[in-house]
């Protein structure tokens, strides 16, 4: 059931420092992980990163950038702060992000709408793979789920997990598992951590 | 979709823009209209000269929507292939001319946030259609066009100088490019038609200063330079055609009455693009990787020509 053949799914690759770029911003969503590629790179590279109030251990972890990087204190903090900062930028950035999956896309389409393009953007998938399941019936967002079915948190519907992701939505598309007949509810399985 | 088929037209006007540049108005040759248009389209004009037949791409300068006729303008070259020198000295108002459906291989980008356009010498062509698009978006533009100074006055009058987002640079030396291409804001896309050398110093400027290569765009209308003649000889039908030193390998063909397939003429398109059987290319287009200009198996009729004597083509 995980694997649904869905052939559209997001391919990810670590993070690589594109020397083409002349300025280089790293976005860190998930402190545990370390884009070591990044140390080597004698690159004029700025990162942001997110440490938690209740994160222990990870003003140890290296980063690059001048003055050391920008800490924020959650994914949406970042996410706010990204539009503005990009809407200064100019020609010649390269955007590297790494985190969760709702929230390297939500990236990508900021910095679309501030013009940047495939070739600009870099994404890897760092950390848990529980989804953001998108009702396609009352399109509530429902975060963080692990399993292949989930109670909808708007409608209440009872949606099976598809495959199907969207990278404009930044979300998997859950739809009515019981719509031909409804009550025949299979139970649900733990399926992504 | 590209429309085939011609569109039957006439030389409704011809005006004298420099010593050496001509505006040539078509208009339908018949009650139909043209098609429109996309912004950047070209249009192959058909001329039949008393001994040869010349098929050549030119960027259409009307507005696209304009259906009611097509405009080009054309720089009478030193030396010519002959093209050029018919359409300045031998066409004229009320001539029958065959045009194809315009199409477009220098598309605007429709999700840049603001657009650069670089037009060289005649290269601006492409750009006039460009222009009324731009502004009727509403879009964040700068034109520069560069050419001698002493064409400068012309291109100003081309332009206008009202819009203070039009530059004419005229310019005894090499362009530079980094003053404008340095400090652009996120999304923005350059646009270059003109000769090899300024693209190419564009293109590169661009690279240097971080831009990926989906933001730089060109308009190849490359002219075919000719060479030493060859003989190409077609394994299907069997014919064996000369090759001369003005003419392209394409028009060769077409000269002995072959439908040989074709769009831009200008190296890019990869439209032309037939198998090579026997003997060795000079590729000289743009479409073919490394690996396929050396296994040599397939050539760019519009451009490209033989180095040895002969070449077969499965065709």
């Amino acid at each position: 059931m995980i694997d649904q053949g869905i052939k559209s799914r997001p391919q990810y690759e670590p993070l690589r420092p594109d020397p083409a770029g002349k300025r280089h911003l790293l976005l860190v969503a998930e402190p545990t992980e370390r884009p070591d590629a990044f140390l080597a790179a004698e690159l004029d590279v700025e990162t942001w990163i997110v440490v938690p109030r209740d994160a222990e251990g990870v003003a140890g972890i290296p980063l690059p950038g001048q003055g050391g990087p920008r800490r924020f204190r959650s994914p949406r903090q970042m996410l706010d702060c990204l539009a503005p900062r990009l809407a200064q930028e100019r020609m010649g950035l390269r955007l590297y992000a790494t985190g969760r999956e709702d929230f390297l896309w939500e990236i990508d389409g900021i910095a679309r709408r501030a013009g940047m393009g495939k070739g600009e953007i870099q994404l890897a998938h760092a950390g848990s793979h529980a989804r953001r399941i998108f009702c396609v019936h009352c399109r509530t967002y429902n975060e963080g789920v692990t399993t292949t079915i989930v109670r909808c948190g708007g409608c209440g519907a009872h949606l099976f997990v598809r495959d199907h992701f969207s990278r404009r939505l930044s979300a998997f598309m859950g739809v009515k598992v019981d719509a031909e007949t409804p009550g025949d509810v299979p139970p649900a399985e733990q399926a992504y951590r | 979709m590209i429309i085939t088929g011609s569109l039957p037209a006439r030389v409704a006007g011809i005006d004298s823009i420099s010593p050496t540049l001509k505006r040539f108005r078509f208009e339908p040759d018949g009650p139909a209209e043209f098609p429109t248009a996309a912004p950047g389209a070209h249009v192959l004009v058909t001329l039949r000269g008393p001994e040869r037949v010349w098929k050549n791409a030119y960027s259409l300068v009307t507005p696209p929507e304009e259906r009611g006729h097509y405009a080009i303008i054309v720089r009478r070259v030193e030396p010519s292939r002959g093209g050029s020198h018919f359409l300045h000295d031998v066409l004229r108002s009320g001539d029958r001319v065959e045009l194809s459906a315009p199409a477009s291989l220098f598309p605007i980008a429709s999700l840049a946030r603001k657009h650069i356009l670089i037009g060289g010498g005649i290269g601006i062509t492409p750009f006039l259609s460009y222009l009324p698009v731009l502004k009727a978006r509403g879009a964040v533009f700068e034109l520069h066009q560069f050419c001698a100074i002493s064409e400068a006055e012309t291109f100003r009058g081309l332009l206008g100088t009202d819009d203070p987002r039009v530059h004419v640079h005229g310019t005894g030396g090499r362009p530079v490019f980094e003053p404008i291409l340095a400090d652009q804001p996120l999304g923005t896309h350059v646009y270059t038609c003109g000769p090899e050398g300024l693209m190419r110093a564009v293109a590169e400027t661009a690279k240097g200063l971080g831009w990926p290569a989906n933001a730089v765009h060109q308009e190849s209308f490359a002219g075919a330079a000719g060479g030493r003649p060859f003989i190409v000889h077609l394994a299907r039908s069997g014919q064996t055609i000369l090759v001369e030193e003005s003419q392209t390998l394409l028009e060769a063909l077409e000269g002995a009455g072959i439908e040989a397939p074709c769009l831009c003429r200008g190296g890019a398109c990869g439209v032309c693009l037939l198998p090579v059987l026997d003997g060795e290319p000079e590729h000289r287009d743009h479409v073919l990787s490394e690996q396929e200009r050396a296994e040599g198996k397939i050539i760019a009729t519009c451009l490209s020509r033989a180095k040895s004597d002969r070449l077969t083509l499965d065709y």
